[in-house]
């Protein structure tokens, strides 16, 4: 339980996030650009609420009608949980939600950090303070 | 297989029955004045309970920013952040570090600079005693204690004597060793040796041998338990170290089972940045 709050990268992450507005030199930058923000609008399909980190499995559909499912990394459940955070919240009932997002730097396709959700009634979730 | 089943399912068992001393140990109606210590029928302390670390954890991160609508900043709290500007300094590691002898300092540092290559912790590996911690649930009986926890990487547990015995003579190397306890006065002292040798004793690097030897220290400090740890590893330590002192606060929730622990980052990770975990 302590460490479900106080273990692997929380702290730490905290700190970096706050202090850094690109995140640099630590974790999140080293595997994401947060020096670009992707926009994205979709259905959340899966929450996979582990740790050492939750993901959010998102279905987004592009203009020619294509459909994609992000896999978008986030904060760890502990500080999720401390945040009143849901599994459930963040399915959000199968809504369209507007994610912004860090994308891979490796690479990768469909691979990003879940940075905000913006849900249809207006209210939000971020992770930390927007610097732009 | 069959080992850790037979424990676990003893664990299972001392839990039930202890529950029951428990409750029949613990003090009724607290006064105000100093927190009555709770005691087991042999006279010791009873340090049976849920218990979360007081002062970092969870405190830190109580709720980030939130506004009318409902919504919420998740590292946005009232008060700066540790480590934020304007925050005050926050207890770092650094030179709390472990001391090692001159010849293992550079096998530290490439450990350091491949942390995320070479940190088991990091793939949901079980952290190891001392790394681990201070336990989230005590299961304390006359005899023996039996410590809970509920790690990132998943459940653990140890059942430690407490009777006199000495260390298992036919004891394998594992994570968390093989421990005994002794009493002097009201503070247990664990002693734990026979570790794997390819866990950390914290961060960056701080690796040990199978020597190593692992001494806790645990008592009651008015109604909180204080958890001291020191590391014996002579033939890599230039001194014994002692981890910072963990207080630790009776939570009145139950102890569950950890969610999964499932690792996809560190393969997308393409610089050496650090992944610290703090604790």
């Amino acid at each position: 339980m302590t460490r479900l709050y106080g273990r692997l990268c929380l702290a730490v992450l905290a700190s970096v996030l706050i202090a850094s507005p690109l995140f640099a030199h630590h974790s999140v930058g080293g595997q994401f650009d947060t020096g670009k923000k992707i926009v994205l609008t979709g259905t959340v399909d899966r929450v996979d609420w582990v740790n050492p980190h939750i993901y959010v499995h998102l279905r987004v559909k592009d203009e020619t009608g294509k459909e994609a499912v992000w896999r978008l990394g986030t904060v760890p459940v502990g500080m999720a949980r401390a945040a009143g955070i849901t599994k459930e919240s963040l399915l959000a009932k199968g809504q369209i939600v507007k994610v912004t997002a860090y994308p891979a730097r490796d690479g990768t396709q469909l691979l990003g950090f879940l940075f905000r959700v913006d849900y249809p009634d207006g209210h939000f979730v971020q992770v930390s303070p927007d610097r732009e | 297989m069959r080992s850790f089943r037979i424990h676990f399912v003893a664990a299972c068992a001392v839990m039930g029955v202890a529950t029951v001393a428990f409750a029949a140990d613990a003090p009724k109606g607290q006064s105000d004045k100093a927190p009555v210590i709770p005691r087991l029928a042999d006279g010791h302390p009873n340090f049976s309970g849920v218990w979360v670390r007081d002062g970092m954890g969870g405190d830190t991160f109580g709720g980030g920013k939130r506004t009318a609508d409902g919504s919420v900043c998740i590292l946005c709290p009232p008060e700066p952040l540790p480590g934020a500007a304007g925050a005050p300094a926050r207890p770092r590691l650094g030179p709390e570090r472990p001391k090692y002898k001159a010849e293992f300092v550079a096998k530290v540092k490439e450990l350091d600079d491949n942390q995320v290559e070479a940190d088991p912790a990091l793939r949901c590996g079980n952290p190891g005693l001392p790394r681990i911690g201070a336990p989230d649930a005590i299961v304390h009986t006359s005899g023996q204690i039996v410590f809970l926890y509920n790690d990132l990487h998943g459940a653990a547990f140890r059942i430690v004597p407490t009777d006199g015995r000495s260390h298992r003579t036919d004891a394998e190397e594992t994570y968390l060793g093989d421990s005994v306890g002794k009493w002097e006065g009201d503070t247990l002292v664990i002693e734990a040796v026979k570790f794997v040798e390819d866990t950390w004793l914290i961060d960056d690097g701080a690796f040990h041998t199978p020597d190593l030897k692992v001494v806790e220290r645990i008592r009651f400090n008015g109604d909180k338990i204080e958890y001291q740890v020191t590391a014996h590893d002579p033939a890599v330590l230039a001194e014994p170290w002692q981890m910072r002192a963990r207080n630790l606060k009776r939570s009145d929730k139950p102890l569950h089972e950890p969610l999964p622990c499932i690792e996809r980052d560190l393969d997308h990770v393409v610089d050496r940045t650090h992944h610290d975990n703090a604790r």
